[in-house]
């Protein structure tokens, strides 16, 4: 394999924890959630995944593990924002804490000194296809999980566009007076959401455990929780935008490494900062057109409209 | 008359000896140590840098009966309040174990007046409160070097870093002048993940996977917990690779021989802060700390890991000779600290070879 074609096959499997999670908090901010603990639930999931997997060698138990992860913690903080009404801002940054510390206890308890790795079982499908050169590997030599996942967001986005869900899910977040008027009910679909995307958020941190590095270790998301808030935000809450912002995050990322290895001669510094420098062109190009849902970060009280 | 003389003489005397011994003894006669401490900016179990250090603190420790106390994960922020925390607890010497503490801890030291341990930083020594020690693993990379280069069938090995502290720095240069004195045609390739990425795996293994891509046959990693990314790349290439060509990786700091890492390693520079620590607490004992302790290869503070896989046994002897080469003085290793001259250097060592 050529450096650009490992590149390309390391971006697009990169960008996966960081679509999932991200995917997963556009949802919470879709219905006027906001979840700074991102990275915890990642991590959270990121355990969970990787315990799974090590203990009994299935990589669907171990994606099931991280989703149950992080939608028992969606769970808890959807009750936490919606019925008793916390600074989802104070939750959040608890979550990110408590999932950094936890999880490295955990692990710790588990595994003691230890540092476990897990093979490369996962299978790949259609390798037989990636000789096609420079995009063949990127298209066809990923594992299965990768399909699945970009497959899943990629349908949760036309949903989320074309259907009911996407439009109660909306006005939750835009107006949920209104919403409340016409017969939905705020807080059980903010509770739902918060679920189903810190869900997401765990299967992402499952992903960069038991798909992309193999092993779990303490603090290991080192960011990505945080990246995915902006992504969701930069990318209007719509999974399409995001899967496609995740994947110029990861491609500009690994660029820094493969510029590295040329006759350029550019300290490392410069390298590190491109994947960052990307997304602050990308604020300023897109951020112009970026809204949030009007009712992001506030608790729902009905009938306390105007007082 | 006289007898007054002598008496007020006598007098004097019999204050002022006492005084005198009793501040001889203030100084020599400090109480035996029974507690140190160690900071460590990362996790203890990411079996490099802070896993040495701990591992090693503890088990002096239990040989000399002292207790260990053990502050994991600070990170890199100020550390102030951990090492007051560890004052108050009555903590006779705080080892310092990150040359990112290599400013704050003098500080408290002088303010505190807690004798502390710090790294890469011999310009903070001072007498009875601060000693550092010195990783000069430049030497022992050399000869992975000249075994890299003697063991590569690609004609291509790599340098994968977590950062660029000069714990790093001094064994990147030693490695590739090794290589260069061994094989100047052998193919050098220098990558760092990041700035200060020492637990990022998941940029760790990308930034691996693009080395190999570029023809890298055997990898040099410094990582930390990052080393692990560097490891899971490697694996997954040589299971994908099956009978074709595979990849080997040399370790820093900690001996994963008995981890899942063993059959890739050809072969590591270990560490072992064995004698720094006893050094520093015998010093403190005896009221001589602040020194600078060296580990190096005549003192076996660094040595070379006997590689765990087959290695030619005219390789094993091209390394022997190149280590007595270095104890003798008939090879010098360059000790570059600094990212920017590290960078000339490298420069000039791939243009020589050019």
């Amino acid at each position: 394999m050529t450096v650009l074609e490992t590149l390309l096959m390391a971006s697009v499997l990169s960008a996966v924890p960081l679509m999932l999670a991200a995917a997963g908090e556009a949802i919470g901010q879709r219905s006027g959630l906001l979840n700074l603990g991102v990275e915890g639930v990642m991590l959270a999931g990121a355990l969970a995944g990787f315990v799974a997997v090590e203990s009994s060698g299935s990589f669907v138990l171990g994606c099931g593990a991280g989703l149950l992860a992080g939608g028992v913690i969606g769970l808890l903080f959807g009750v936490a924002a919606t019925r008793l009404a916390a600074s989802q801002i104070v939750l959040g940054l608890g979550v990110a804490l408590a999932g950094q510390g936890g999880t490295g206890f955990l692990f710790r308890e588990r595994y003691g000194l230890n540092q476990p790795l897990l093979s490369s079982g996962m299978s790949r499908p259609f390798d037989h296809l990636d000789g096609v050169p420079v995009v063949g590997p990127m298209l066809f030599g990923q594992k299965w999980f990768v399909y699945v996942a970009w497959v899943a967001v990629l349908l949760m986005g036309l949903i989320l566009r074309t259907s009911r869900v996407g439009l109660v899910l909306k006005a939750t977040g835009d107006s949920p007076f209104a919403a409340d008027a016409a017969g939905v009910s705020v807080t059980t679909v903010r509770i739902l959401a918060a679920v189903v995307g810190q869900a997401l958020a765990g299967l992402g941190g499952a992903a960069l455990a038991i798909v992309e590095v193999g092993f779990f270790s303490p603090g290991m998301t080192v960011g990505i929780g945080f990246i995915a808030i902006a992504i969701a935000m930069l990318g209007r809450q719509d999974p399409l935008r995001i899967a496609a912002l995740a994947l110029a995050f990861g491609v500009l990322r690994g660029l820094g490494a493969a510029l590295q290895l040329t006759s350029i001669d550019i300290r490392s510094e410069f390298l590190e900062m491109i994947p960052y420098v990307g997304v602050i062109m990308l604020v300023v190009v897109m951020g112009r057109r970026a809204r949030l849902p009007a009712s992001l970060g506030l608790a729902y009280h009905r009938g306390a409209r105007g007082e | 008359m006289w007898f007054r003389r002598a008496f007020s003489v006598l007098a004097c005397l019999g204050i002022l000896v006492p005084m005198v011994v009793i501040a001889g003894t203030g100084v020599t006669a400090r109480e035996a140590v029974d507690r140190v401490a160690i900071i460590t900016p990362a996790s203890r179990s990411n079996q490099g840098w802070d896993q040495q250090g701990v591992d090693t603190l503890v088990a002096v420790g239990e040989e000399r009966g002292i207790e260990v106390e053990v502050v994991e994960n600070a990170g890199y922020d100020d550390i102030t309040p951990i090492l007051r925390d560890l004052a108050d607890d009555g903590v006779d010497l705080i080892i310092c174990h990150a040359a990112g503490y290599q400013t704050v801890c003098p500080e408290f030291a002088a303010s505190d007046g807690v004798p502390v341990v710090v790294t890469e930083n011999p310009g903070a020594v001072a007498e009875g409160l601060v000693a550092d020690v010195e990783t000069q693993a430049q030497e022992v990379a050399y000869l992975a070097g000249v075994m890299a280069a003697l063991e590569t069938n690609t004609g291509t090995v790599a340098v994968v870093v977590s950062g660029e502290p000069p714990t790093w720095n001094y064994m990147t240069a030693g490695f590739a002048q090794g290589v260069a004195d061994t094989d100047p045609g052998v193919e050098f390739l220098y990558s760092v993940i990041g700035e200060a990425a020492y637990d990022d795996a998941p940029n760790a293994r990308r930034t691996t996977e693009t080395v190999i891509a570029a023809g890298a046959d055997i990898v040099f990693g410094m990582g930390d917990g990052a080393t692990f990314g560097m490891i899971q790349a490697i694996r997954e290439h040589n299971a994908d690779a099956g009978d074709g060509e595979q990849v080997r990786f040399i370790d820093v700091i900690g001996d994963k021989s008995d981890s899942d890492a063993a059959d890739l390693l050809l072969t590591s520079v270990l560490f072992d802060y064995t004698g720094a620590f006893s050094q520093f607490i015998d010093d403190l004992d005896a009221g001589t700390f602040g020194s600078v302790y060296t580990m190096n290869l005549e003192n076996e503070g660094v040595r070379l890991l006997d590689p765990p896989i087959e290695v030619s046994e005219e390789t094993m002897a091209r390394v022997d000779e190149a280590a007595q080469g270095i104890l003798d003085g008939e090879i010098e290793v360059p000790a570059i600290s600094d990212a920017g001259e590290l960078s000339d250097f490298l420069d000039a060592l791939t243009e020589g070879a050019a």
